[in-house]
């Protein structure tokens, strides 16, 4: 079971509630909640806030590619996964991902967890533009997309 | 032909609009578009380093979300998206 979103800070903000509405099941003894919030230091700078950039249908595409990943590599077939990311504009503490896993136990779960979020971090098409507080702006630089080669 | 650049990220930054609009002869490819686009920042920006280092690291993304490789061949009226590095979470 799988839920995937890219929301746009201009129309709402990410929920944990919607998050643990989705993932909770009497199937399940074991959830895990994470969450990345946008702070407010990098290299030295100090942050107000980053601009999220996404390419939507490529990154939905990777997040179901990893899902159903998680079947054959990590052999957790009985889940529910809720994924969301913000675009546009967040200020410091907002909510910029949402990652909600459930599982029968806690190991899969806190595996599984972990396997989604590093996995988006090398896969999934979204950019990050830091603010400072000298009013300056600066994309930051990345890593080039890991993608199977046809 | 007619191909239209969707741009992202930190290739954002090459113009105030959410593309960039070229023509390229017959038969181009992914590796002929890197080359339109060193030519534009050339004329454009001169010749940025850091933005040539973009479309020199860049991926790039079909109309049907699939990343293609510099040998993809491009079709008329094609969009395509640029990929710089990519970093969320």
């Amino acid at each position: 079971m799988l839920h995937t979103k890219i929301v746009n800070s201009k129309d709402s903000k990410l929920s944990i509630l919607e998050a643990e509405n989705f993932v909770s099941s009497s199937k399940f003894g074991a959830s895990i909640f994470f969450t990345g919030t946008v702070r407010n230091q990098n290299n030295n700078q100090s942050v107000t806030g980053i601009t999220y950039d996404s390419h939507d249908e490529l990154v939905k595409k990777s997040f179901e590619d990893i899902y159903n990943e998680a079947d054959q590599k990590l052999n957790i077939n009985d889940k529910a996964v809720f994924i969301e990311h913000a675009k546009g504009y967040l200020s410091l503490g907002e909510i910029s991902i949402i990652i909600a896993v459930a599982c029968k136990h806690r190991e899969e779960a806190y595996i599984l967890s972990r396997y989604i979020i590093e996995e988006i971090k090398k896969r999934s098409p979204i950019w990050k533009k830091e603010h400072y507080d000298n009013n300056e702006s600066s994309w930051l630089k990345g890593n080039p997309i890991l993608y199977e080669k046809n | 032909m007619k191909v239209k650049i969707e741009l992202f990220g930190a290739s954002r930054d090459f113009s105030d609009k959410n593309s960039l609009d070229f023509e390229v002869g017959n038969n181009s490819t992914i590796k002929d578009i890197r080359e339109k686009l060193n030519d534009y920042l050339d004329r454009k920006f001169e010749g940025n380093e850091n933005y040539k280092k973009i479309v020199n690291s860049s991926a790039f993304c079909s109309a049907d979300n699939n990343i293609i490789s510099d040998n993809y061949k491009i079709t008329n009226n094609e969009k395509i998206a640029i990929i710089p590095p990519i970093g969320g979470g």
